[in-house]
This record gives structure tokens, C-alpha cells and sequence, in this order.
């Protein structure tokens, strides 16, 4: 019609026979191979895929790569940050020091009260500054009754700046201070005013001191280090830094991620199964059974969840610091498994009115042959979905109710008994909260996420439902 | 000619395109069709085959994202309305151009009263204020045929039947007495009485208000009971027009001459009912040549790569078998089919 | 109607003596009575306890007991305390819990409705994909990071402004409840969103929204009379469970702000094994959500005339 085209009489012969084209040209594909060709597709799922993988890995390799006694503690490296290798100097131990005392024969500078300008003191360190111990002393003051020792992170800009003396002298004749609080390798700003009893000199020293990690020959000999004075040693390193007892955190997620996965996994795979035995039963018979069976279903769901869970470890006789893995284990069962069976049923039911199984059924298929061999495997898709979401919501409640204290109770680690542990230093040392939250956070997330994309991929009108 | 347009609604070259995951659909491919004032054009075809998507992008319903308008042009009483702004369109929908669909029951708002959803046309297209509206609705509802039009009002639509949804649905669509009403499969799913009141009522209103009408079904009964111009499509594309005497008399497609045998109505029961075998051709590839070639009985070389053009003026076949140099006595013989 | 509301409350009873015999259960499994062992710290106390629960009588008739009591909607008496009764210490410190509870709420719902329908609206596009990454934070981070977060965001904000505009914890006027609220209701939103989300796609497939574009309405009045309307349904089907999460998550917040509430009172009861408060509160909290399941289920009910009519007849 459009383009000029002149067909010839020729073109008007009959054509030859054409090919059927109902046959169909894409290669056949299993569903589950169908499935799988769609969650590739999905970035996001097969991301979450690899995750999930990964957390497995880390959670069974983990331990073995990394062979570190997550009940070792290290009273000298609590709260560490992340920290990869690290050396240490072996000091004697500290014994007492005398410190640095003005001569008994030299005259005190006088005291001269409010009027006088008192100067600058020279600050020395003796020895070496480690974190076992800092000594410092200085040069008398003229007018120093005593004096104040303010030790900072910082360069301290002013006086005000100083914030609280970490400690002050008893009196003018004591010219030194050994700091031994909680000292880390770092470098500090000690700083000395004298005060004149009731002014302070407004003028000050103050000197960065770097400190090197040490440890004791004693602490040494407890941890069956070779120890020579003098030398310096390799520590072991602390990936993701140390909690409050100086516990390696790397070693501790590893273990936590052991039990915080089995709680996760192992409940939805108990549940699951019971859910779709039940499920299936109440389905397949229907009637008078089916609404019996889905009445209690539908009670077991309208119980609180959370306060259930706290009940039965009461009821197990756990007490608070106690680690009831096995009784949140049976709670999460015994209270999870209605939902699962409610999609199992509904699913069945539908089945039920199809062609195959009202076939097999008239050929005399017995129930459990039914069940088993026609309407679970077909309800299989569905199982697996349900099956990842419960994951994250079971790996939700063991860290919920860990973390109030209901759940795994240190010293046995998991996410959640991680979590309870690092929010109480969560401002000063973030990491021993930061560390297992994110873990929770991750695997939640990866197994959300490839619940979606499972769903997608298995079946397209299961998208709509949510 | 006057001056007043002879066509309540002209469609040229209409194409639309669906773009998926599995590649661009071709849904509808060149249609043109013109439809007459007062007078009922039914467009009948195969499942798929691009009647709902060619209504509805004449009434802007089609999803864009992925459908996408490519060409063509429809003139409503003269006035082109295809590809508008959403604004500009809402002054022609549900005023000139009414809409009922095939399942009314989905089709309305399942939360709002029966009352409610056709006040709303009334409130929106003709500035009514509620009570007037309201007022209008009970006398549509009356139209219709629907007892107790004031307690019906107040009731969510499911809590009427089938039947009765539709007549709602045909009440909404009128109640800006609009120029030509577009149904598509009205009445497929309803049961054969419920579907011979609602196509009388379609009649009787067609004679009361002049009404044009579009009529979409795969039911050549219903044709030949209310229409005066068919359409027949065949994978996206118009394949035959002409009067309903025309298509059911004098065929000259062999598609037409297939549906007509697989009608069920027109044999008695000693004839077998012969369906077209095979199925009609993928729409993401659509054929270089006629679209029918696969299937067709009397397919010829030159269908094979060159689609056919519309042989005829008022009554027009797609179809290579009415160029002169064809074999005439194959046309003879497609043509002297039993039911022509 | 009444019939439906009467049948609903009917089930909500039983459920309610199935939550506070378990509970009893619970407390009489624990290996060596804990109603008499020596962890009720005074004389009086103890003589509180066996007169208020029948200790010296028979479970059975302990059970009678207790039902009546619980009945009469006395929850017992405080374990470590004196002259506390565990009715005192709802009283005291659930209205904490609700003016919390309910912010948090309002909050979650009000947040997941809006953002759910802006994502919707503007369906892949940069607004969805902001919100939508949001809400898979609020889905996968537990609410104990948000609180500590935010109480470290705190810090730092009052730290840098040099002036304490929010409380870091603790409780009082509108300014102690906000952080704590949103940091609660959170994990509800993200989920309200998410589910909003899809129902308002899902809607907007639909039939009667393609009618509602075939009556020629103007896409305002689509959305808000046709579109909103029947996408909020599910949001509000799930409300009760809403209500839940948002009650015992109170647990966790309330510790991490030190909230005085109801859910940080049952907390620290369980660590100091005040088993006749774990009773009370457990019941108190239990027939408190079963109750709320059915007021959702009713004000539903009034919501989607579907639901209605079906339970009128
Ligand atoms: N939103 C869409 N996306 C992709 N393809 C579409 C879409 N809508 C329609 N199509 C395609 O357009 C073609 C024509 O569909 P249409 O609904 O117009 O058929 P129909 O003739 O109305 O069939 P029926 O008699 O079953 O209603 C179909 O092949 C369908 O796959
Ligand atoms: S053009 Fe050829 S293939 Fe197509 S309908 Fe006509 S004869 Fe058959
Ligand atoms: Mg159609």
C-alpha cells in the first residue's frame, strides 16, 4: 500500500508448506532453572547471594584462618581500636619509684601568695615513656606551694583548655609524678602549673610524650613470652580491636556469628518443616480438621511473640546471665510455625483443585503419597521464601532479646550479647557496638534482600502479595 | 459533504509498541477504521490480537511507560485527540468519549458507594454541585434499568451482581451523554441472558441518545445482533472492513472465512467445528509479509515477505488473493467457502 | 456488627487466660519455687507473698488465686519491694510507656504513608531510590544501633551548638520524647513504607484506577479519592502486629534512654528475678496487645465496607 511494490505473476503461485510455527524456539527450562536464570538477572538478589556466602564463610573458615581464643582476656589492651600488627617492649616491672624530691638542703622557694608571677617549669621524662608507666619531673617554681598535672590528647591551647588535673602534688618539694591510669600507645601532652595555693600560674609546660606499648616481664612470663628487658616482641593484631576485657572482637564476631546464625538458621529450619507439615495436613484433609487445625494456628499466632520468648526461659529455669540457647531455640519454634503453615495450607488448598493431584487422587494415591511426592514439592518455591525471610527475623529476635539480657548472656558471644556488652562504651569506644551491629545488620539485609529476589524469580504472582 | 463531520470518530494508521524485558511488542500495527454517527463498529479478533490496546490508546489508558504511541492520528468529530496532554484529554474522556469495560466488578473502586462514582463524572466534567449530581444519578441508574436506584446508590459495588455492575458501569459512562462510547468485551463475562438485556439496553440507548459505539468482542453472535460495521483484526492489524452484511455474506479474507467457521452458532451438529490451526504469530517479531502466511490455506509466495495492502474501499481486505494478477480461482474457491 | 465486635473480644478473652495461665506455668516450672524462695528480701515481704498467693496451699488452689486476683484486675505485688503492688507500678510507669508508644506510632504511620505513596509517585526515580534505601536501613539495622546513634548525634550536636537542645535521656517534656520516639517507631515505618510502596503500585494497576483515568478525573483527585484510599487498607490490616513491635521495641529504647517505663521497669525486673512483677507486667502487657489486635480489627472493619458488610451478616 505504502511502497510501490509490483508483485509478478510468479509471486502468485501457491506457497510451499510452512513449518508450524506453534514450535517452540526457546530451549525448555526447568522451573528451578528458570528460577535461577531470573535471580541472576537480579543484582541485587545475587549480591545478597554472594553476602550470604560470604557470612558463611566467614562464620565456619573464620575461626580456622583466624585462631584466636575468644575467651582470652588481656586486661593490658582492653578497648583497643582496630588495630592490625603491633610490637611491645619488654620493661622490668615497674617496682616503686622514688621520684624526684627537692634537696633537703636547698631552700624552698618562697611562698609569696596571690602577688607573684610564678613561671614556667621544665618538664623532664626519666626513662622510657611506655604505657606501663610515665614519670615526669621538673624544676621548682618560685612560689609553687604544690603542683597540678593535667595530662590531654591534645595541644592544649590555654588554661582553660586543660580541663581536670589528672593529679597534683602534696607538696612544693615533690618535683615529679608517675602516671600509670589506663595509659595507651599514643602520644599525650602532660602539662604542670604551679600553684601558689591560690592562684595558679598562668603560665605552664606542657611536653607531647609518645608512648610505647609495653608489657611487664611478669605479664610476659604469664603469657609464656621469652622475656629479655629491652627487646621488643610482635603482638597479635585485633582486626576489629578488643572489648572491655580485652578480648579480641574479631575472634568473639566469629564465635557470636556461630551462634547467632545457628539460632537464626536452625529455629527457621525447625519451624519451617513443622509449618509445613502442618500446613500441608490441615490443606490436604480440609473440612472440619482443616478450620479445627487453622483455629489453633490462628491462637498460636495472636500470643506476644517477645513476651512468649521471655516466658519460656523463665519457664526452663534460666536465670539472668545464663545462656538460653536451647530454650529461645524451642520458644522460636514453638511460636513461629503458624504463619508458615498458614501459607503452606492456602497454597495446598489451591493445588488440591488442580488437574494432576485430582487425577492422582482418583487413581487411588494415597494422602501422604500425595502430599509428599505432588503438592510440597510444588509448594517448594514458596517454602524456600518463606524460609529466607525467617532467617533475618529470627537473627532480629536472638539479638533482641540478647541484648535486653533474655537471651545468650555473656560470656558466651553472639551478635546480640556483643551488642548488650559494646552500647555501654558505645561514646568512648564506638567499635565494640559498631562491630556486631553491623554483622546483624549485613546478614539481615542479605537475606531480606534475597528473599526478594527469590520471590521474584520463583514465581511472579507472588510479587503482588507482600 | 456539509460542513458536520459524517464520522463520530476517525482512526488513521494507528501503531503502538510495548517495550519489555523480551524485546519491543508490536501490539498494534497500522490500523485505520472509521466509525459512522449513530451506528455501532464492533472490532472482533483472536485473544491478543491488539483490540483493548487499540481502544485504549485512543483513550489515553494505555500504560507509558512500557506502551509508547508511534504514529496515527484520531479524530474525534474532527478534533484530533490522540497523544494529548493528560489535562487537555480529561476534557474529551468521560465527557464525549465514555468507556465500559469488559469485568466490571474490577473495574470499579471497590471502597466507594455505586452513587458516589458516577456523581463524581457529573461533579468533575459538568460542575455540579453533590446534590444535583445525585439527583442525575438516580435518574441514570433509572435509565439503566436498575430497581431501587436510591438505596443501589449507597451500596459498594460488591454488593450487586454482574449483571447489575455493568449497567452501573453503562450509567457512568453516560452520564455526560458523550458522542461515541467505547465498550470493550461488555458482556463476555455474563451469563446469555444477562447478556441479552445489556446489549438491549445498549441498543435502546444507541436509538434514544444517537450514540456511536465501539464494540469490542470475540462473539460473532453479538455482532451480527448489533452491529452495523465490522472490523476484523488479526495480530495488530485491521485485516478486513466492511457492513456486517459484507463480512458475514461476502467475506474475502480467509481469516474472516476461518472465525466464521469456528463459530459454533452457524453449524448445525453434524458439520464439525473447524478452528484455525495454529496460533497466531509472535508479536515481538511480527512477519515481514502477512501476518496470516502461517496459517492460511491459500497463502501464496508473495505473502511470505510482502504485506499485503487493503484491496477495496468500503468493504477492504488485507490480503494478497484480490491483486489482479492473483489466481482467480483461488479466490473463487476462498470466497465460495459453505458459510459465504 | 455487635455480634462480629462481641465474637472478636469472646476469642481476645480466652486468648488472654491462655497468656496468664502460661504464664503461671512459667513461673511454677522454675526449679525450686521462686513465689518462696529466699530471694523475697524481708519478713514482711514474704508474708506479703504467701498471703497474696496462697504459697503454703495447693498449686490448684494457687491457680484460683491467682485467676481471681488476675480477674479482678490485680496484678500482684512486687517481689523486692515492699508494699509495692505491681497495679502501683503499672500505673506509675505504663502511661510513660503509651505517651511513647503512641508517639512512636503516629509517627511510623504517618512517616510510612507519606514516604510510601512519594516512592510510589515517583517510582523509580531519584526520590524512590533515596526513601527506598532508607527504609532497607530501617529494615536491617536493630533498633539499639539507631538509639545509640542517635544518642551519640546527640552529644555531638549539643557539643558543637554549646547548648543542650535535645536531652540525651531521661524523660520529661516534648523534647525528651522525640529522639526516642522516632528511634522506636523507625523499623515500623520502614516496613509501613515498604508496604505501601507496593501497595500503591499495585493499586495503581489496577481496573478501577484505569476507569478512574477513563472518566476523564484529573490525576489529583485520582490519586487522593481513588489511589490513597484503598492503598492505606493493608497498612491498617497490620497495624495491631505494628503495635506490637512498637510495645516490646519500648524495651529496648526505654533501657538505652533511661526511659522510666513500663518496658525498662519489666527489663530490669527480669535481671533481678522479680517473678510476681514478670507475672503482673507480662499479663498486663499481653492482655494489652490482644486487646489492641481487635480494636485495629474493628476500626478496620468500619474502614473497608467489605469487611463490614461481611461481618454485619
Ligand atoms: N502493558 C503491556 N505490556 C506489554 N505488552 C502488552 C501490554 N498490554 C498489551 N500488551 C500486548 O499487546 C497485545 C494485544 O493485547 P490486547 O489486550 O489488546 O488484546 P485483545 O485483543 O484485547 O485480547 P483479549 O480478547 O484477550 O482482550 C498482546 O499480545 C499483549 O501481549
Ligand atoms: S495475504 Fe496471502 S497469506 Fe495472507 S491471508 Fe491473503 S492469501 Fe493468506
Ligand atoms: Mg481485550
Amino acid at each position: 500500500m505504502n511502497k510501490a511494490f509490483a508483485p509478478a505473476l510468479a509471486d502468485f503461485a501457491p506457497a510451499p508448506a510452512r513449518q508450524k510455527m506453534d514450535t517452540i524456539s526457546r530451549p525448555s527450562l526447568s522451573y528451578w532453572q528458570d528460577a535461577w536464570q531470573r535471580l541472576k538477572i537480579n543484582k541485587r538478589a545475587l549480591v545478597s547471594l554472594y553476602l550470604v556466602l560470604g557470612l558463611l564463610i566467614f562464620t565456619l573458615l573464620g575461626p580456622i584462618l583466624w585462631n584466636y581464643d575468644p575467651a582470652l582476656q588481656d586486661l593490658d589492651s582492653i578497648s583497643q581500636a582496630p588495630s592490625f600488627s603491633t610490637t611491645a617492649l619488654f620493661v622490668d616491672d615497674p617496682g616503686i619509684w622514688e621520684g624526684v624530691l627537692l634537696q633537703e638542703s636547698s631552700t624552698l622557694p618562697p611562698v609569696t601568695g596571690q602577688s607573684a608571677v610564678l613561671g614556667a617549669t621544665r618538664l623532664n621524662i626519666e626513662g622510657t615513656a611506655t604505657t606501663q608507666y610515665v614519670r615526669l619531673s621538673w624544676e621548682p617554681v618560685e612560689g609553687g606551694a604544690y603542683y597540678l598535672v593535667y595530662r590531654n590528647d591534645h595541644q592544649p591551647e590555654s588554661a582553660e583548655d586543660l580541663g581536670l588535673p589528672l593529679g597534683q602534688t602534696l607538696t612544693a618539694r615533690e618535683l615529679s609524678f608517675e602516671d600509670r591510669l589506663q595509659l595507651q600507645p599514643q602520644t599525650y601532652y602532660y602539662t604542670i602549673i604551679a600553684s601558689g595555693g591560690l592562684r595558679e600560674a598562668s603560665d605552664f609546660a606542657t611536653e607531647a610524650v609518645e608512648l610505647e606499648r609495653a608489657i611487664t616481664v611478669s605479664q610476659a612470663l604469664e603469657r609464656n613470652l621469652p622475656a629479655t628487658p629491652g627487646t621488643r616482641v610482635e603482638l597479635s593484631a585485633h582486626p576489629f580491636g578488643t572489648d572491655y576485657l580485652g578480648r579480641d572482637l574479631l575472634a568473639r564476631t566469629m564465635m557470636g556469628a556461630q551462634v547467632s546464625l545457628f539460632i537464626g538458621i536452625a529455629a527457621p529450619f525447625i519451624f519451617v518443616l513443622l509449618g509445613v507439615i502442618y500446613g500441608g495436613v490441615s490443606g490436604y484433609f480440609g473440612g472440619k480438621i482443616d478450620l479445627l487445625m487453622m483455629r489453633f494456628a490462628e491462637f498460636v499466632i495472636a500470643l506476644p511473640f517477645l513476651l512468649f520468648m521471655i516466658l519460656f526461659r523463665i519457664g526452663f529455669g534460666i536465670g539472668p546471665g545464663e545462656s538460653g540457647i536451647f530454650p529461645m531455640l524451642v520458644a522460636l519454634v514453638l511460636l513461629s510455625w503458624p504463619n508458615v503453615a498458614r501459607i503452606v495450607r492456602g497454597q495446598v488448598l489451591q493445588l488440591r483443585e488442580e488437574a494432576f493431584v485430582q487425577a492422582a487422587r482418583l487413581l487411588g494415591a494415597n494422602p501422604a503419597y500425595l502430599i509428599f511426592r505432588h503438592m510440597i514439592p510444588n509448594t517448594m518455591g514458596l517454602i524456600l521464601v518463606t524460609l529466607t525471610f525467617a532467617i533475618p527475623m529470627a537473627i532480629f529476635t536472638e539479638a533482641f532479646l540478647s541484648f535486653i539480657g533474655m537471651g545468650v548472656a555473656p560470656p558466651t558471644p553472639s551478635w546480640g550479647s556483643m551488642s548488650n556488652e559494646g552500647i555501654r562504651s558505645m561514646l568512648s569506644t564506638p567499635h565494640e557496638l559498631l562491630f556486631p551491629a553491623f554483622f546483624i545488620s549485613v546478614t539481615v539485609l542479605a537475606f531480606n534482600l534475597l528473599g526478594d529476589g527469590l520471590r521474584d524469580a520463583l514465581d511472579s504472582r507472588m510479587r503482588s502479595r507482600e | 459533504m456539509t460542513s458536520v463531520n459524517q464520522y463520530a470518530l476517525e482512526v488513521n494508521n494507528l501503531a503502538v509498541e510495548f517495550t519489555t524485558y523480551g524485546g519491543t511488542v508490536k501490539a498494534v500495527r497500522d490500523v485505520s477504521f472509521k466509525l459512522r454517527k449513530g451506528t455501532t463498529l464492533a472490532i472482533v479478533g483472536e485473544s491478543g490480537c491488539g483490540k483493548s490496546v487499540t481502544v485504549q490508546s485512543l483513550m489515553g489508558l494505555i500504560p507509558m511507560p512500557p506502551g509508547k504511541i508511534t504514529s496515527g492520528s484520531a479524530l474525534l468529530d474532527g478534533e484530533e485527540i490522540l497523544g494529548l496532554k493528560t489535562e487537555r484529554l480529561n476534557q474529551y474522556r468521560g465527557k464525549r468519549l465514555g468507556m465500559i469495560f469488559q469485568d466490571a466488578m474490577s473495574a470499579l473502586n471497590p471502597t466507594m458507594t455505586i452513587g458516589n462514582q458516577i456523581a463524581e463524572t457529573l461533579i468533575v466534567h459538568r460542575a455540579m454541585d453533590k446534590k444535583t449530581a445525585w439527583v442525575e444519578v438516580l435518574e441514570l441508574l433509572a435509565l439503566t434499568q436498575i430497581s431501587e436506584p436510591a438505596r443501589r446508590a449507597r451500596q459498594y459495588p460488591f454488593e450487586f451482581s454482574g449483571g447489575m455492575l455493568q449497567r452501573v458501569m453503562i450509567a457512568m459512562s453516560l452520564a455526560c451523554k458523550p458522542d461515541v462510547l467505547i465498550a470493550d468485551e461488555p458482556t463476555t463475562a455474563l451469563d446469555v441472558t444477562i447478556q441479552a438485556q445489556i446489549l438491549n439496553l445498549l441498543r435502546n440507548l444507541q436509538e434514544k441518545q444517537g450514540l456511536s459505539i465501539i464494540l469490542i468482542t470475540h462473539d460473532l453472535g453479538v455482532v451480527a445482533r448489533m452491529a452495523h460495521d465490522v472490523a476484523v483484526m488479526y495480530a495488530g492489524q485491521i485485516v478486513e472492513t466492511g457492513s456486517v452484511d459484507d463480512i458475514f455474506y461476502r467475506s474475502s479474507h480467509p481469516y474472516t472465512v476461518g472465525l466464521k467457521e469456528a463459530m459454533p452458532s452457524n453449524k448445525t451438529v453434524e458439520q464439525e467445528l473447524r478452528v484455525i490451526a495454529g496460533s497466531p504469530p509472535d508479536l515481538f517479531a511480527p512477519p515481514e509479509g502477512c501476518g496470516f502466511y502461517a496459517r492460511c490455506m491459500y497463502a501464496m509466495k508473495v505473502c511470505e515477505k510482502n504485506s499485503p495492502p487493503i484491496f477495496g474501499n468500503h468493504h477492504g481486505a488485507r490480503c494478497w488473493l484480490h491483486h489482479a494478477n492473483a489466481p482467480a480461482h483461488i479466490l473463487q474457491q476462498s470466497l465460495k467457502d459453505p458459510t459465504n | 456488627m455487635t455480634l462480629y465486635i462481641l465474637k472478636r473480644l469472646a476469642i481476645g478473652i480466652v486468648t488472654i487466660w491462655f497468656i496468664a495461665t502460661a504464664t503461671f506455668i512459667a513461673m511454677h516450672l522454675v526449679p525450686g519455687n521462686p513465689l518462696a524462695n529466699e530471694k523475697a528480701t524481708t519478713e514482711v515481704i514474704r508474708a506479703n507473698l504467701e498471703r497474696r498467693y496462697g504459697l503454703d496451699k495447693p498449686v490448684t488452689e494457687q491457680y484460683i488465686i491467682y485467676m481471681g486476683n488476675m480477674l479482678r484486675g490485680d496484678f500482684g505485688i512486687a517481689f523486692s519491694e515492699e508494699n509495692r503492688s505491681v497495679n502501683d507500678i503499672i500505673r506509675e510507669h505504663f502511661p510513660v510507656s503509651a505517651t511513647l508508644g503512641v508517639l512512636a506510632l503516629l509517627f511510623a504511620t504517618l512517616g510510612g504513608v507519606l514516604w510510601g505513596a512519594l516512592t510510589a509517585i515517583y517510582r523509580n526515580r531519584w526520590p524512590d531510590y533515596v526513601i527506598m534505601f532508607f527504609v532497607i536501613l530501617g529494615i536491617s539495622v536493630p533498633s539499639f544501633v539507631f538509639a545509640a546513634l542517635s544518642q551519640w548525634l546527640i552529644l555531638n550536636l549539643n557539643q558543637v551548638t554549646g547548648s543542650s537542645i535535645l536531652p540525651v535521656a531521661g524523660w520529661g517534656n516534648f523534647r525528651y520524647m522525640l529522639v526516642p520516639a522516632l528511634v522506636l517507631g523507625m523499623s515500623t515505618m520502614a516496613y509501613l513504607t515498604r508496604m505501601m510502596r507496593s501497595s500503591m503500585l499495585e493499586v495503581s494497576n489496577t481496573d478501577y484506577i484505569r476507569t478512574a483515568r477513563a472518566k476523564g478525573l484529573s490525576t489529583t483527585r485520582i490519586f487522593i479519592f481513588h489511589q490513597l484510599r484503598n492503598a492505606i487498607l493493608p497498612v491498617i490490616t497490620v497495624l495491631g502486629p505494628a503495635i506490637a513491635i512498637i510495645t516490646t521495641g519500648g524495651f529496648v529504647v526505654e533501657s538505652v534512654f533511661a526511659i522510666p517505663g513500663l518496658g525498662r521497669y519489666f527489663v530490669q525486673a527480669v535481671a533481678q528475678l522479680d517473678y510476681t512483677v514478670i507475672m503482673g507486667t507480662t499479663v498486663f502487657f499481653g492482655a494489652f496487645l490482644v486487646l489492641m489486635v481487635i480494636l485495629v480489627d474493628i476500626l478496620y472493619s468500619f474502614i473497608d465496607p467489605r469487611i463490614r458488610l461481611q461481618a454485619e451478616q
